[in-house]
């Protein structure tokens, strides 16, 4: 079997680059290790209005599970400030279902002409000395050589295509958030926010998540530092948290789920025959941990890069670089200011996060503008100008 | 007696990876789903242990 590019990993960054792939006229395989599509599903499901206007998602809206109208952030003395969908970040918009999400993308880049295979583990990329020509693959017990121009690394935080290919892929604990989450019926809260708990006991280095699904329906999830982190820790916190929450307590979970989000700076994406996407990339928010917005639209451009360079059989890492140039160019400054604002905040104490919580909790967010913020801010907490002074440089450029 | 290598129980692994990403090894891998320590790759920092959200990684005394 002879593929102009194998793509391995059928979350959103390896369909959506099937799709645009094939669409451009390559001949593609998707290959994913596990035997579902979207399952199971490891992600706290909230994602930012932008996606809409997505092309592969525009004709089916299926996967929408709430409409968000905003966000709460709870300070830890429970403190609210409110942000409305569009100043909340990536993550609140709509709640997902995140299987159905998947399955979409999956079929798009199907009916556009990409071939798919699940329960398809690969073991090793295929080597003609130093040159990678394609992927050694197990399915059902048979072995598999799968010959490609291009492999692409769409294989998640734990990608080992990356590392096969030379490029270190190992993630800092200080740079993951451990992840542990339950969906949970009978639960009680405003179905219409997205709710963020921070506070180093509660989370440390990270938050708590209660994202509203349906009525009396929520993923109620935590991810915390794994450099702050013992085993098990994740799902202690979290069961902590929902003891001591009347709205969570009454609730019965009824799925449960592990995972790991990168919240590190991008590692280098491509190599000769090579291309990494998604979290394998780590091109996620390392404020959030949200990564669905940044794989969707790298995986386009991957695509894309997938299609002129079959055209053109041009496989080499210089040619590849468009992929990289292009991300970088649409997401690398926002990546790289978020990660140093994840750096300062992870030297907050409780304290400066209530000042900083109860300064903000009445600011309309609106009419928004740095020197409008900072003002409210040390107006109510003249300490908090020594706190933000790392943030006032890295908005002042 | 060596030092204690990683071990990860099955049962209890829900497969989100995190272990396997941290391991500066290159330790982990995936088979059948499940995260799986190989031993004489181990070099017993622990790192996996502390990251796993459900505690499904402990120590195995190899004699």
């Amino acid at each position: 079997m002879k593929y102009d590019a194998v793509i391995v990993g059928s979350g959103p960054a390896g369909s959506v680059t099937a799709y645009y792939a094939a669409k451009a006229g390559a001949k593609v395989l998707i290959m994913e290790r596990r035997a579902e599509v979207g399952s199971p599903v490891l992600c706290g499901e909230g994602i930012s209005k932008q996606i809409d206007v997505f092309e592969m998602l525009r004709d089916s809206k299926r996967w929408i599970a709430n409409k968000m109208d905003g966000a709460h952030v709870f300070s830890p003395d429970g403190t609210c400030v409110t942000l409305a969908a569009e100043r909340a970040g990536n993550e609140t918009g709509y709640v997902i279902y995140r299987d159905i999400f998947d399955q979409t993308l999956a079929q798009k880049a199907v009916a556009a002409g990409a071939d798919l295979m699940v329960n398809a583990q690969v073991m090793s990329l295929l080597k003609n000395k130093e040159k990678i020509i394609g992927v050694q693959a197990t399915q059902f017990n048979k072995n598999l050589e799968i010959n490609a121009d291009i492999v692409v690394g769409a294989d998640g935080v734990e990608s080992k295509i990356g590392s096969w290919a030379g490029i270190p892929t190992t993630v800092k604990p200080i740079d993951l958030e451990t992840c542990a989450q339950y969906t949970m019926s009978n639960v009680d809260v405003d179905r219409a926010y997205c709710n963020f708990y921070l506070g180093n006991e509660i989370a440390p280095g990270g938050y708590v998540w209660v994202f509203p699904k349906g009525k009396d329906v929520a993923n109620v999830g935590i991810g915390i530092l794994a450099n702050m982190s013992e085993g098990g820790q994740a799902k202690q916190l979290l069961d902590k948290f929902i003891a001591s929450h009347p709205e969570l307590n009454k609730g019965k979970p009824f799925r449960f789920l592990a995972g790991a989000v990168p919240v590190a700076l991008p590692i280098e994406t491509v190599r000769d025959n090579l291309l990494l996407v998604g979290d394998a990339a780590r091109q996620v928010d390392p404020i959030t941990g949200g990564g669905l917005t940044t794989s969707l639209q790298a995986g386009q451009i991957a695509g894309e890069t997938i299609g002129q360079a079959v055209e053109q059989q041009r496989f080499d890492q210089d040619f590849l670089s468009v992929y990289e140039k292009r991300w970088k160019e649409a997401f690398l400054r926002k990546l790289k200011r978020n990660y140093m604002v994840k750096e300062i905040f992870l030297d907050f104490d409780d304290k400066t996060i209530n000042m900083l919580a109860d300064s903000l909790k009445d600011y309309n967010f609106d009419e928004i503008n740095t020197l409008g913020l900072v003002k409210a801010l040390v107006a109510k907490h003249p300490t908090l100008l020594m706190k933000l002074k790392p943030f006032l440089k890295l908005y002042g450029k | 007696m060596g030092k204690p290598k990683a071990k990860v129980d099955p049962t209890k692994c829900l497969a989100c990876g995190g272990c396997i990403s941290v391991c500066p090894q290159q330790a982990i891998a995936w088979i059948a789903s499940k995260a799986v320590v190989t031993p004489v790759l181990c070099i017993s920092c622990a790192i996996c242990i502390r990251t796993c959200p459900v505690g499904a990684i402990h120590g195995d005394e190899v004699l």
